[in-house]
Order: C-alpha cells, then sequence, then structure tokens
C-alpha cells in the first residue's frame, strides 16, 4: 500500500509527461489525477489505521560502495503519516484545482502545456513522497534535490516570461546554499556513524554528543556541528531568514502551484527535516536555541513585510514564510509535535488561502494587484467564504480557555505557549507581535479585496465571475480541514506527555524512575515491538493514575518512536502551565491586529495613504523587504558576477583558450610541417631516419643501461 | 662465460683465414705498388675492352633481362649452396634430411616451371 | 625424431596446406588458363583461408611444440592465425572487383597473399630465431611484389622498390641482432635464450635485442622504423594496402609479442623502456602527422602508425593484461581497417578510384548509410566512447597505467586527443564540407557488406566484444608466464 501511494504520482507523471502525445492531453491529466486521489486515498487509511509502531519496508538495495551501504526503504512511522496526508490531499485537491486554473492560459496561445504542468506537479508529488517516506538521509537527500527540480520546472513553467526563468533560478540558486549545508551534514554524520541509516545515526547520538571535530581553530561538538549543518538545508529549502529570498519570487509559478509547493508542503520539508532528525537536535541544545530564534524572527520579520505588499500572491508569500517562522520557533524549543502540528493545520489552511487567492485571480483576469480589487465579495461569493475561513484559521481565532477554534488557533497558540515553556523569552515576544501582525496583512488582503469600492479596470469588474466547480471542491474541502484539524488533532499533538507519547508512538516512564538514572541501559535490547508495547504499558499506567499529571515523561532511547524528545526536556509540560494572561496574549494580538486593519481599509482607507507618506523611511524598508535583495546583490551577486566575469574573459577566454589555440593552431601544425618535410620522399632519408633512430636507442640503453 | 669462449673458439679458424685474406691481399695491392715499373702513356692508360676502345659510359642502362636472369641463377646458387653440405653429410643424415632436400628441390621446381611457362627465360 | 614426425607434421598442418595449396594454384594457373583463372582462384583461396581458419580457431587447441621447439602452436599463435586468415580472405574477396576492373588481377595475386598469410603463420608460430626469419622473409618477399603490383604506375613500383629496399635494411637489422643473440646465448631457441637471460642481460645483448625490436618495429611501421609507410600505402593498388594494414600488422605484433616474452621474458625492464619510446613516438607522429595528409590512403598510413603505437603501448606494459590488451586491440583494429578500407574501396568517380578526402564532401546527404557507417568507424577509431575503438583503447590504457606507465598513459590521451582532429575532419568534410563533384554512387555489395558489418561491430561489440576479450584472455595467458 505504501509502495502504491509512493509511486502512483510516478506513474502518473510518466504517462502524463511522456505519454500524452499518443493517449491525448485530458486522458493524461486524468490518469495523473486519477492516481493521485487513489494515492491520497490510501494515506488516510494508513494514517487512520497506523498504530505508532515504526515500520521499515524495504524496496531494493539503494547503494552499496565500501562500508556505504543501504537499502531504498520506506520509514513509516507517525511523522511520515501525517506528511503522507498532508501531502497526498493538498496535492490530489491542487490537482482537480488545476484542472480549472489552467483551462486557458494566455501565456501559450498555440502550445499545449497542460500535461506538462500535471506531469510536474505529480512529479512533485513523488519526490516529496520520497523524501517524507525516507530512511535515510541520503534518499532524503534524493527527494530533496527531486523537489528542488519540480520546484525550478514549476517556478519557471512560463518560461517565455524572463521574471518567471529569473524567478525559478534564484530558487534553485539559493537553495543550492542550503542544500550545501545539508550535503555536509549527510557527510558529517556518515563520518562519525559510518551509516546513513536513520535507526543507526538515532541509536549512535550520544556517542556522536560526546564526540568533538577538531575544526579551524578549535574543538566543536560533534552533535552541534551536523544539527547546524542539516539546519542550513532547513532554512534554505523552509526561506527562513537570510535564505528567504527566493520564496517571494517563486510566486511567478502558476497558482495551484504556489499553494502546493510553496505554501503547503515543498517548503515545510525544513521543518520535517528538524523534527525527523529531533534526536540529534535534543543533543545539540545551543543550535536548538539558534532554530527558535531565527524562528522567532523569521516570523516576525516576514510578516513586516507582509504588511505592505500589494500582490496579492505576495503578501500569502510572505505570509508563508512567516509561519514557517513559527513552526521552527517550535521546534527549535524541542516540542517537535507543535511543529508538527502547525505544519499539518498550516498546509489546509494556507493552501486554502491561495486557492482562493487564485480563484479572485481568474476571476479577475490574471489581475493580481490588491488595489485594483475591492468589493469582490457579491462576485465571488463562494470564493470570499473559503477565504474568509483561511483568514481566521490563520489570524488564529477561537474561544480563549477552550479548545474550539478554527486550525490556527489551536496549532499557533500552541507554538507560542511551547516557547514560553521553553523559556526562550525572545521567540515568545517574536511569535505574540508576529500574530497581531499576521492578522493585520491577513485583514487587510481581505478588506482590500472583498470589502470597500471596485478600483482598477472597471472591465475586469464587470466580467468578473465565480470559478467553475472544479475550483471551488477543493476550497469547499480545505476549508474543512481549515476549520477542524486543529480541533480534532490537538490532543494528539500538545496534548500532555502520554497523549503525545502515545500519539508519536514513544516510550514513557515515571519522572522517578528517570530520576533514577539510567533509562537507556533498561530500554537497551527492546525492538521495535518491545518498546511499542512500553508505550502501551505506560499508557496503561498513565491511564491509571492522574490523567493530567505531569509526571510522566518521554522515555526510550534515540530512534525510538517517530519523534525523540529527551528525558529531561519539559517545554511541553511546562507550556501547559502558562499563566492565564500570557495564554491570552495571542488572542489579544489578534484582535489587535484585526481593528487596526477594519480602521485602515474598511472605516478610513486614506489612513495607510498618509502613515506612508508621514514614515517613508520604514515604508520605503518594508516594501523593499527591508532591502535583503539589494544587499545579497551587492555583497554576493556583483563579486562573484565580476569573478565569472573574470574567470571567463582572463581564465578561460585568454589562457585556457589561448593555450588550446596556440596548441592546435600554432604547435601541432609546426609539427604536421616538420613530420612532412621528414617524409622526404628519398629512400636515404629514410634509411637514414631508421639508423639514427637505432642509434638513438643504443645511446639510450648504453646510457641507462637497461633495466641495471 | 665459458659456453661463450667455446662457440668464439669454434670460429677461430676462420678468423685466421679472415686475417690470411686480409694480409695476401694487402701484400699482393702493396707489391704492386711498390716493385711495379711506372711509365704510363695514353694508350696503357685507356680503357681495354676485349681489343676494343670503350664503346659507351661503363654506366649506361642494362637490359633488366640482366638482371632477371641473374635473380633466376640466385634460385639454382641457393639450391647448391643447400646441396653441398647435405651431400657432404648425406650418410649420416636420415631419411627425414633426404626428404626435407627432396622436398625443398620440389618446391624449387615448382617455381622453375613457374619462371619457364610464365617465359621468364626468353630472351625475347 | 622419427617417431614424433607425425605429431609435428601434424602440428605445422594448417602451413602446409595452405602452402600446398599456393604451389598447386600457381602451377595449375600458369599451365591452364592464366589469368582468366585468377577470380576463381581468389575465390578459392578465401575460401581454404576461411577453412584453415575454422580449423585453427575451432579444431586446434592444446599447447603443441613440433621440431624441437622451433615451431609452437598454441593459445596464442591461433588467436593471432585465425585473424591474420579471415583478414586475408576477407581483403582479398573485397579487392576482386576493383583488381579486375583495374587489369590487376592476375593470377599470381592470390598467391603471393597466400603465401605472405603462409609467412605470418609460422611467424607468429616461431619458436627459434630462424624460424622467425624464415616467416618473417617469406611474408615479406611476398608483400614486396604485391606492393608493385601495377607494374606500369611509377608511384607502385616505387612503393615496392623502398618497401624493399628498406624491407632488406631491417632485414639486416634483425639478422644483425640476432646473432648478437646467438652469440651472447649460443642458442636460437627462444626456450634457451630465455634461460640465459635469467639471471641478467649483458650489453652485447641488449644491443641484440634492441636490434631485433629494430627490425621488428619496421614490419609493425613503428616510428622511426615507419618512414616507408605512407609512401607504400598511397603508392599500392588500394586492396593492397587494406592488406598492409590489417594482416601483417596482427602478423609482426604477435610476432613482437612472441619474441618478446618467450625469448626476452627475463628482461622485461630492458625492453619496456625501447617500446615506451617506439610506441611515445608513433602515437605522436602518427596522430601529429596525419593532420597534413590530403590523401585518404596517407590518411591511413599515419594512422595505423598511431595505433600500433597504442597497441605497443599494451605490450611496454609488459604484463599478462597488456598483451591481452594489445590482441584485443588489433582485433579491433584489423576490423576497422577492413571496414574503413571497404569505404575507401568504394570511392570512385567515373569508375576511376578517388583517394582525395575532400572528394567525400557531401556524402552524408547523398548517401546517408555508408557516410553513416564511415562516421562509426572512423569515431571507433579515434575512440570515441560508445564504439568499440574506445574499449580497445580503454583496454590498453588500462594495462598500462597497472604497470605503473603513467606518462606514457598522459601522452597517449594526448595524442589521442590529437588523433581525434582528423577523424572528426573526415566526419566534418562528410556531413558539412563543401560539396564535391559527384561520385559513382553504385557501391559494389560486397564492399558494402563489409563496411556495413564492420561498423555494426563496433556498435554492438560494446555488449561481449563478440568474446574477442575471453579469447585474447587466453591467448595472454598462455604467452605470459
Amino acid at each position: 500500500m505504501e509502495l502504491i501511494i509512493l509511486f502512483a504520482p510516478l506513474i502518473g507523471s510518466l504517462i502524463c509527461g511522456f505519454g500524452w502525445r499518443v493517449i491525448g492531453e485530458k486522458a493524461g491529466m486524468v490518469i495523473a489525477t486519477g492516481l493521485l486521489f487513489l494515492a491520497a486515498l490510501l494515506s488516510w487509511i494508513v494514517f487512520l489505521s497506523f498504530d505508532g509502531t515504526t515500520q521499515i519496508i524495504t524496496i531494493m538495495r539503494f547503494i552499496e560502495s565500501g562500508s556505504l551501504s543501504t537499502d531504498w526503504a520506506i520509514r513509516l512511522d507517525r511523522l511520515t503519516a501525517i506528511m503522507l496526508i498532508v501531502v497526498t490531499t493538498v496535492s490530489s485537491l491542487v490537482h482537480l484545482y488545476s484542472w480549472g486554473y489552467m483551462a486557458d492560459d494566455p501565456q501559450f496561445p498555440d502550445v499545449k502545456y497542460k500535461a506538462r504542468f500535471f506531469s510536474y506537479l505529480s512529479f512533485f508529488t513523488f519526490a516529496m513522497l520520497a523524501l517524507v517516506t525516507s530512511d535515510n538521509l541520503v534518499q532524503m537527500f534524493f527527494g530533496w534535490e527531486g523537489v528542488g527540480v519540480a520546484s525550478y520546472l514549476l517556478i519557471g513553467f512560463y518560461y517565455k516570461k524572463q521574471s518567471a526563468g529569473a524567478a525559478a533560478m534564484k530558487a534553485f540558486v539559493v537553495n543550492r546554499v542550503g542544500d550545501f549545508g545539508f550535503a555536509l551534514g549527510i557527510f558529517a554524520l556518515f563520518f562519525l556513524s559510518d551509516s546513513i541509516d536513520f535507526s543507526v545515526i538515532f541509536a549512535d547520538m550520544p556517542t556522536i554528543a560526546e564526540t568533538r571535530l577538531h575544526f579551524l581553530w578549535t574543538d566543536w561538538n560533534a552533535a552541534e556541528v551536523c544539527a547546524l549543518l542539516l539546519f542550513i538545508g532547513a532554512m534554505g529549502k523552509s526561506a527562513q531568514l537570510f535564505l528567504h529570498t527566493w520564496l517571494p519570487d517563486a510566486m511567478e509559478g502558476p497558482t495551484p502551484v504556489s499553494a502546493l509547493i510553496h505554501a503547503a508542503t515543498m517548503v515545510t520539508a525544513g521543518v520535517f527535516l528538524v523534527c525527523r532528525m529531533s534526536p540529534l537536535y535534543e543533543f545539540a541544545p545551543d543550535v536548538k536555541l539558534f532554530i527558535a530564534v531565527l524562528g522567532g524572527t523569521t516570523a516576525f520579520f516576514a510578516a513586516t513585510i507582509g504588511l505592505v505588499q500589494n500582490d496579492i500572491k505576495r503578501v500569502i508569500a510572505y505570509s508563508t514564510c512567516s509561519q514557517l517562522g513559527y513552526m521552527f520557533a517550535a521546534a527549535g524549543s524541542g516540542v517537535y509535535s507543535v511543529a508538527m502540528f502547525h505544519l499539518l493545520t498550516h498546509a489546509f489552511f494556507k493552501a486554502l488561502l491561495f486557492l482562493c487567492a487564485g480563484s479572485v485571480i481568474t476571476a479577475m483576469h490574471h489581475e493580481q494587484d490588491m488595489r485594483n480589487y475591492g468589493a469582490l465579495r457579491k462576485k465571488v461569493p463562494f470564493t470570499f467564504w473559503a477565504m474568509m475561513f483561511g483568514t481566521l484559521a490563520i489570524t488564529g481565532v477561537g474561544i480563549p480557555f477552550t479548545d474550539i477554534g478554527f486550525a490556527g488557533y489551536q496549532s499557533k497558540d500552541a507554538i507560542i505557549e511551547s516557547t514560553w515553556g521553553a523559556g526562550n523569552m525572545y521567540a515568545f515576544w517574536m511569535t505574540v507581535i508576529a500574530a497581531a501582525l499576521t492578522a493585520f496583512y491577513s485583514w487587510r488582503l481581505v478588506f482590500m479585496t472583498f470589502y470597500g469600492k471596485p478600483r482598477g479596470d472597471r472591465h475586469a469588474h464587470d466580467h468578473a465571475h465565480e470559478s467553475p466547480l472544479n475550483m471551488l471542491i477543493p476550497l469547499g474541502v480545505l476549508s474543512l480541514g481549515a476549520i477542524f484539524s486543529g480541533m480534532i488533532f490537538l490532543n494528539s499533538f500538545f496534548g500532555h506527555t502520554d497523549q503525545v507519547a502515545k500519539f508519536m508512538g514513544i516510550p514513557v516512564a515515571e519522572a522517578s524512575a528517570v530520576a533514577g538514572g539510567d533509562h537507556a541501559a533498561a530500554d537497551t535490547g527492546h525492538g521495535e515491538t518491545d518498546s511499542h508495547a512500553t508505550a502501551e504499558a505506560g499508557h496503561g499506567e498513565a491511564a491509571e493514575g492522574d490523567h493530567g499529571a505531569g509526571h510522566m515523561v518521554f522515555a526510550g532511547t534515540p530512534g525510538e518512536g517517530a519523534i525523540y524528545i529527551a528525558p529531561d526536556n519539559h517545554a511541553l509540560e511546562r507550556a501547559h502551565e502558562i499563566p492565564w494572561l500570557l495564554k491570552l496574549s495571542p488572542t489579544i494580538a489578534m484582535l489587535l491586529g484585526l481593528a487596526m486593519a477594519y480602521l485602515f481599509y474598511i472605516v478610513n482607507p486614506k489612513l495607510p495613504v498618509r502613515l506612508a507618506q508621514s514614515q517613508p523611511a520604514i515604508y520605503q524598508f518594508l516594501l523593499n523587504k527591508w532591502y535583503f535583495d539589494e544587499i545579497y546583490n551587492v555583497i554576493f551577486v556583483k563579486p562573484v558576477l565580476l569573478l565569472g566575469k573574470l574567470f571567463w574573459k582572463r581564465g578561460d577566454g585568454s589562457v585556457i583558450n589561448g593555450f588550446l589555440n596556440w596548441l592546435a593552431m600554432g604547435v601541432v601544425p609546426f609539427f604536421t610541417r616538420l613530420a612532412g618535410r621528414a617524409q622526404s620522399g628519398y629512400i636515404f632519408t629514410y634509411a637514414f631516419w631508421m639508423v639514427l633512430g637505432l642509434a638513438f636507442l643504443f645511446t639510450w640503453m648504453s646510457l641507462s643501461g637497461g633495466a641495471h | 662465460m665459458s659456453v661463450l669462449q667455446d662457440l668464439l673458439r669454434e670460429y677461430l679458424p676462420i678468423l685466421v683465414f679472415l686475417a690470411v685474406a686480409v694480409v695476401i691481399a694487402i701484400a699482393l695491392a702493396a707489391s704492386a705498388i711498390l716493385i711495379a715499373v711506372r711509365n704510363p702513356d695514353p694508350e696503357k692508360v685507356s680503357a681495354y675492352e676485349c681489343g676494343f676502345n670503350a664503346f659507351d659510359d661503363a654506366r649506361m642502362k642494362f637490359d633488366i633481362r640482366f638482371y632477371l636472369v641473374s635473380i633466376l641463377f640466385i634460385i639454382f646458387d641457393l639450391e647448391i649452396a643447400f646441396l653441398f653440405p647435405w651431400a657432404t653429410a648425406f650418410k649420416d643424415i636420415s631419411m627425414v634430411g633426404f626428404w626435407s632436400m627432396m622436398i625443398f628441390l620440389g618446391v624449387l621446381t615448382i617455381g622453375f616451371a613457374y619462371e619457364w611457362k610464365k617465359g621468364a627465360l626468353e630472351w625475347e | 625424431m622419427e617417431p614424433n614426425l607425425q605429431a609435428d607434421l601434424a602440428v605445422i598442418l594448417p602451413e602446409i596446406v595452405l602452402a600446398l595449396f599456393a604451389m598447386a594454384a600457381l602451377i595449375g594457373a600458369v599451365y591452364t588458363k592464366k589469368d582468366a583463372l585468377a577470380p576463381v582462384l581468389v575465390w578459392l583461396t578465401a575460401a581454404v583461408m576461411a577453412v584453415l581458419a575454422v580449423y585453427v580457431g575451432a579444431v586446434e587447441s592444446g599447447t603443441h611444440m613440433a621440431f624441437g621447439g622451433i615451431f609452437i602452436d598454441d593459445d596464442f599463435s591461433r588467436f593471432a592465425k585465425f585473424t591474420i586468415l579471415i583478414a586475408a580472405a576477407v581483403v582479398l574477396i573485397m579487392s576482386q572487383e576493383y583488381m579486375s576492373k583495374h587489369g590487376l588481377l592476375r593470377f599470381e595475386y592470390p598467391v603471393l597473399i597466400c603465401l605472405a598469410a603462409v609467412g605470418m603463420m609460422v611467424m607468429v608460430s616461431a619458436g627459434d630465431l630462424m624460424t622467425l626469419y624464415m616467416g618473417l622473409e617469406l611474408q615479406s618477399l611476398a608483400l614486396y611484389v604485391v606492393a608493385a603490383l601495377r607494374r606500369d604506375s611509377i608511384k607502385s613500383t616505387e612503393a615496392g622498390l623502398k618497401y624493399f629496399v628498406l624491407g632488406a635494411l631491417s632485414s639486416g637489422l634483425l639478422l644483425f641482432g640476432a646473432s648478437l643473440v646467438y652469440g651472447y646465448s649460443g642458442t636460437t631457441l627462444f626456450s634457451g635464450i630465455i634461460q640465459t637471460t635469467q639471471d641478467g642481460v649483458s650489453i652485447g645483448m641488449l644491443f641484440g635485442v634492441v636490434l631485433v625490436i629494430s627490425g621488428l618495429a619496421f614490419k609493425v611501421s613503428a616510428v622511426p622504423f615507419h618512414m616507408w609507410t605512407p609512401d607504400v600505402y598511397e603508392g599500392s593498388p588500394t586492396p593492397v594496402t587494406a592488406f598492409f594494414a590489417t594482416a601483417p600488422k596482427m602478423a609482426a605484433m604477435a610476432l613482437f609479442a612472441r619474441v618478446l616474452y618467450d625469448a626476452f621474458g627475463g628482461a622485461v625492464g630492458d625492453w619496456q623502456q625501447v617500446l615506451v619510446l617506439l610506441s611515445v613516438a608513433s602515437m605522436l607522429l602518427g596522430s601529429i602527422a596525419a593532420i597534413g595528409q590530403t590523401d585518404i590512403k596517407r590518411l591511413m598510413a599515419y594512422s595505423s602508425i598511431a595505433h600500433m603505437g597504442y597497441a605497443l603501448m599494451g605490450l611496454a606494459a609488459g604484463t599478462e593484461a597488456g598483451v591481452e590488451a594489445m590482441l584485443v586491440y588489433l582485433a579491433i583494429y584489423v576490423t576497422m581497417n577492413v571496414g574503413a578500407f571497404a569505404f575507401i574501396l568504394s570511392l570512385e568517380r567515373d569508375g576511376q578510384p578517388v583517394t582525395d578526402i575532400k572528394a567525400m564532401g557531401g556524402m552524408g546527404a547523398r548517401d546517408p548509410a555508408k557516410a553513416m557507417a564511415m562516421l562509426i568507424l572512423l569515431f571507433s577509431m579515434g575512440g570515441v566512447p560508445p564504439m568499440l575503438g574506445f574499449f580497445a583503447k580503454f583496454a590498453v590504457f588500462t594495462a598500462a597505467i597497472e604497470s605503473g606507465l603513467y606518462w606514457l598513459t598522459v601522452i597517449a590521451a594526448i595524442s589521442s586527443v590529437i588523433g581525434l582532429f582528423y577523424y572528426l575532419r573526415l566526419v566534418y568534410i562528410m556531413y558539412f564540407g563543401e560539396e564535391a563533384e559527384e561520385l559513382d554512387h553504385r557501391t559494389q555489395p560486397v564492399l558494402w557488406g563489409f563496411l556495413m558489418v564492420s561498423a555494426a561491430a563496433m556498435v554492438l561489440g560494446v555488449f561481449n566484444m563478440f568474446g574477442v576479450d575471453t579469447a585474447a584472455a587466453a591467448a595472454a595467458a598462455t604467452l605470459v608466464h
């Protein structure tokens, strides 16, 4: 079943991509979409019937080289199961949505492009599934690069557009920086544990944590180094601060792509990586702190830029960047389950927002500037409501002190509480402020689009129409996810220790038992089933005792269960003990943002302009995205271009070309002429050469004395 | 090295012969120079060819047929060169030795038959 | 001796049969219809050679010595003989129509080829310096004559004469070397010589070895003993050139290996240096000088000089792998050359042979199948990867590397890059070159067939080399102990 899930998209992609000329464009699209829905269905079956036990499903021998030998295998645990449903569900809905969205495209008047698009989408899904199901780092890297390629192809889908090509290249190049770190991390881990299999590496973690690597001027903790390198990879893929510049530009791709790749799935791969490697990060507290700080900063930073953007897709893109920051803040706080929780809910509501945006864009004839929208509520009512649900979810609307609320309410509050639980006040305040900013820009988007007066091209407004059914169904399904996913999964991801442990398949132990000492020794030699039994037993005990009590802690060795949380990591439990005022703070922040947005865009639409004029410095700073692109341009792009030009003109042009030309057009012909002249045609010359050669051989042999 | 010396010793007579030949040749030439009375006149120094003056330059073109004949002669020349030692040792060699020579002669005969039939022996 | 005679004769049966056939053909033809019989004789000779090739290749097995060790029949010699016989037969068949069209098809032609083949077979089986020289001379004398087959052409007679005079010089060197070797070892038997070289080689012996190598180098046209090659290739009738480029090369190289391993196997370090020098010089000169050629036959001459350099490289490795690589290289080289010369033979304008490379201009459009086949062959000769020629080069390079001859390999790689230039130039001329005056469109089916088979072999051989490599490995194993 897992095999079908993994390979159905690949088969769909191949049939659709190479076979559409034979079977027709439409048939190819039907096959690709159908196979994806099949994969989604099976994924849900896998997810719902999954019992928490880690399974390894070997497919084939992958690499056999020296001491490096590994299988191509599917590692099925809770993390994988979650990612499976996220990826296949969103992907299948996006496939369906694309039927409507890609129906007619002004970019390709005479060319058949749809089969290509669907093939790319399916290929992306396959690569993403390969990434999340991987059993070892190299397999993961394969998926990692596979989604990179698919992303490149899809961002540059409108290859006739200069900016699309440039954006695709930018995404690829910026990701290379991260991938370099990732690759180095893989090398380092292989160097340390002589394996790339997760199970081996995880089991090795306590040893690695005590290893020191000498590099440059000092010794480094091996675990910290590996953790940091892998996180650099995650930063690139998940568009964290400093490596985020590609994500907004990636909006050049078609909107379904933005929804699938640049919101719901691929960009969350970094978060997934950190969660997957949780045994490593648990042994690297410094890097964890760095992740939390960087995540919080990104959440804040991206939200500030989102405040002033006018392109509807760019607003959502920065929103994505910001939400990813949230996830990292949670992961960095050591509460990986919460990061995954937000990943799940975010996938639903962000995909929903993007698809709604796509619906609006098609309604407005590919107009993306929000300043030309307004009063679309009546024109596209269904989209409006879907957008509303999405916005309610992302801003985190819910009833305080209960578990009732939209998806974002559960997961975002969980993150904010987790950062507090981990004692990271910087991340806490950053995420709270970002929550206010999120509310502002999200409502600003809604107000500018659906309320007020129609602006811009009248013709476009007159012809604005609701999207076809195949675009609205995905909106409906995703709306359900945006509303309910938080409430359903809250306890599994952000319950008490025993609840989370059961969900993730992690053994637990009495707090006192751990305090007593070597839990690792106690669990040594336990197979997967054994540890599962332990988990069951732990759960049983917990059920007997005080259900909400905090005296249960995570136990087990690294690699048992889907994630590993060190016994001394109490962030999850502490998060539940947050004071009521702080627990209320995200809701207050959200209301504040809403109120500001209402004031700015409904009550007094002139206000934003005035504010921008009175504070030009800040406005320009934000509008120009903190000048990151410009700074990078000066620091990296220009010098590299200069260096490249130097190598090209001087190195390649003058030195290499010059040398080879000299050799090929000067030296060799010279010798050719010489050889030609030696071939005089006179027999005595020939005999002379023979004797001369012989004399030379004699001399040579006499002087060198043969072998002696 | 002793093998080599034995081998060389076997060649000693040849060396002696060589030395004798050189000595005699030099002696004859030298005696002609030293002893002979020199009294040249035009008739004496002119080329002498069977009582006639030379008709032509010595480096004229020969008819190719001369070469042909001389080459064909070599066949028989070689044949004799092989036959002599074969004949002298005839008493000691086996039937294999006898038939080997017969085959050799047979092969030569084939060549001879070919050149005959081909007309190489006809002057015109 | 008596009881062994029959066994001895059985060992040299293929040579006896071929020699008897040659003599019978000579007498038979000269006493009946003479030249009118020639076409039949060509086919008959080819058939006899093919039968003998099958006999040599498939029926015989094991290692046999005859006549007290002066004649050796083993896997190595059989590999060489098989190649020689097949190559000779194929070239004969290819030449039949060309020769008769140009009035060159005398009945002596197949007989001479036949005798040359006997000589070559004796060469590769030689176990004694005498046998070696006998075989070599039988081959050479026959070749001198066929080189000058076109008696009314100045170029052809010049080719024959040059070949003869220089060949005599090289024979002299060889004989001088052989007598030195004999002088210092006291025997002409290879098995005896190798015993005396076991513990060190004296300087006189060393000179003998160098002289013998020089004499043999002339036969494989290795630099600086190559000077005859371009002139002879150009002057001889094209089928004869095709013959020169194939069978004798195999024979001479096999003999080379035979002498070096069977007789001087104890002094690998000594002759290795000489071979490295010859190899380097051949590769470089062959590649560089070929660039300036406009006549395709001359070009092929330099090409074969370069190829012999690569083959010598395998020999210079001084290992079993090296000999194997050399044999594989030669087998592939012979196959390529058969195809290439089939192509060259088919180049005619108004019934007259054309050898200017410019005449191939526009071939790619006019005769795509032929041009494509030639393209494959040229790529293969240049050593472009998917073709068999690449694997031939790869084998010798590997052997050289494994013997630690890194510099030799580097130079070989450089020269193969240079060499690629003139092969690719031919491709360029065929496909993008200036349109030349149209050539005769009809290609003889025989030539066309051999061209296609050879080209196909270059591509299909990639899969298993048709078993040549295993045969070569077995052959190399019997030679190198």
